[in-house]
């Protein structure tokens, strides 16, 4: 009779755990299958999230290999110092243009900005839209009346003043936008319906756009201080 | 005999609620099955949209082993000289700077979230939502009062990241994420704070109705970027 009912407990005991074992699993498998999100999309979406998540694996594709030849470079180079000072200057050199700190040059557009008399200025916001959207159409660099928009670049407006502020450098009008990428993505990307060209141009201010096949863009000239990143 | 009875009632109620608890799932699997079985061509995308989102997962993780091993050779090929060691811990600085390492600091996490408050005549629905716009304000502010580093729902924010609005959701570093936005910025957690003041983007989205909160953190971990930078149209101008 004991022992019957040993027997059953575990047997139970053992079901249980099987049964809440099971549920886990499938728990884990709804939640790891993230599938929601493209199970809603039509067709044309799906094509243009393909699009995208193949280029995001050849970009990130084509940096592996760089850094896997690099990895060998500085291998094969241990005995040489000369090579190993030349590996670094390159790496050097790379940083610094993501930085910002170089001399760049390249085709691109200049879009020139004048507030129109009537109507109110041209805003900081207005010129922090259009860096966002030359941006996001494969802009390579970018300079607001010579100041170089790097990643820690701000557009402020100064109430006190009645200017605009870039990178901590008052600006004045008319406002330069230089930017180096493909032309006709860089003018489509501000212009038409929706762009903010067409918009500011129908507030009455003026706005010009030139393509140039060969721009020079200045360094960003200051100092990048880290203090609390590490 | 009692205790048999209680026993058999405790584990009737157990058998019910895990049986209820397989069918629940089951009938979601098959659910999701049967969206899934609606279209053919669909499907067969869907199917390589996961593949190659697997793939780029495998590439990255494979990315950041490579890039370690890289700062390891870098460091080991310049120690015995002084100028190189100075030229190799600027590429290290830079590379937190440019977004391709993970950071660590003090500084703030922000939180903004579509408002739930009733659109009423006077209020338009369209302002309790976060937009493309709220984001970008966001992060311009951060900037300005010193953010050595920012992500946005762990997206970092290098060079060229751009913020676009896509319905209802945005579009940042080619990842579409919703509300709520968290926003991680390092940098002195007093001066971040400041985004509170009066008058500022924070209030004014406040009085719109969106949810924003701010919290201070002594530390902050900001990952690397989930992209590669390459340039196709710019080049170095030779010195």
């Amino acid at each position: 009779m004991k022992k019957g009912k040993i027997a059953m407990t575990i047997t139970i005991g053992i079901a249980c755990f099987a049964l809440v074992t099971v549920m886990m699993m499938q728990f884990k498998v709804v939640n790891e299958t993230d599938i929601t999100a493209i199970e809603e999309m039509q067709e044309s979406e799906l094509k243009t999230e393909l699009a995208n998540w193949k280029s995001r694996y050849e970009e990130i594709d084509a940096q592996y290999q760089e850094v896997t030849q690099r990895i060998e470079e500085y291998k094969n180079d241990e005995e040489s110092n000369s090579e190993a000072s030349q590996l670094v200057q390159e790496e050097l050199e790379q940083t610094n243009t993501l930085l910002g700190l170089t001399d760049v040059h390249g085709e691109g557009i200049v879009i020139t900005l004048k507030s129109g008399e009537n109507t109110a200025a041209i805003s900081a916001d207005d010129l922090l839209i259009i860096v966002n959207a030359l941006k996001f159409a494969g802009a390579e660099a970018i300079s607001i009346n010579d100041q170089r928009i790097i990643n820690t670049t701000d557009i402020v407006y100064i109430t006190s003043g009645d200017f605009i502020k870039v990178n901590g450098q008052r600006i004045l009008e008319p406002y330069v936008i230089k930017v180096i990428g493909n032309q006709s993505h860089m003018e489509s990307a501000v212009t038409g319906t929706g762009g903010k060209v067409d918009e500011l141009q129908a507030l009455d201010h003026t706005v010009t756009i030139e393509k140039d096949n060969d721009i020079t863009i200045g360094k960003y000239d200051g100092e990048i201080e880290t203090r609390y990143i590490e | 005999m009692p205790n048999k009875k209680l026993i058999s009632i405790i584990l009737g109620v157990m058998c019910f609620a895990l049986t209820l608890g397989i069918v629940v799932q089951v009938r979601t699997i098959r659910n999701t099955n049967s969206t899934i079985g609606q279209n053919q061509e669909a499907n067969e995308l869907r199917d390589e949209i996961l593949r190659y989102k697997e793939r780029y997962d495998n590439r990255f993780a494979e990315l950041e082993r490579a890039e370690e091993e890289l700062e390891k050779e870098r460091e080991e090929a310049t120690q015995n000289n002084s100028e190189l060691e100075q030229a190799q811990q600027q590429i290290t600085k830079g590379n937190k700077l440019t977004g391709m390492t993970e950071v660590t600091g003090p500084g703030v996490i922000i939180t903004l979230k579509d408002g739930t408050g009733i659109a009423t005549s006077t209020l338009n629905p369209s302002q309790l939502i976060v937009h493309d716009i709220d984001v970008l304000s966001v992060v311009n502010e951060l900037i300005n009062a010193g953010a050595e580093a920012i992500s946005i729902n762990d997206q970092r924010w290098v060079l060229t990241t751009a913020i676009s609005c896509r319905g209802n959701t945005i579009d940042i570093n080619g990842e579409r994420i919703g509300a709520p936005f968290v926003i991680k910025a390092i940098g002195l957690p007093e001066y971040l704070a400041g985004l509170e003041r009066v008058g500022g983007y924070l209030e004014y989205m406040k009085r719109d109705g969106v949810g924003v909160s701010l919290e201070r953190s002594n530390s902050i971990t900001i990952p690397k970027y989930s992209g590669a930078i390459n340039f196709e149209y710019l080049q170095n101008v030779e010195e």
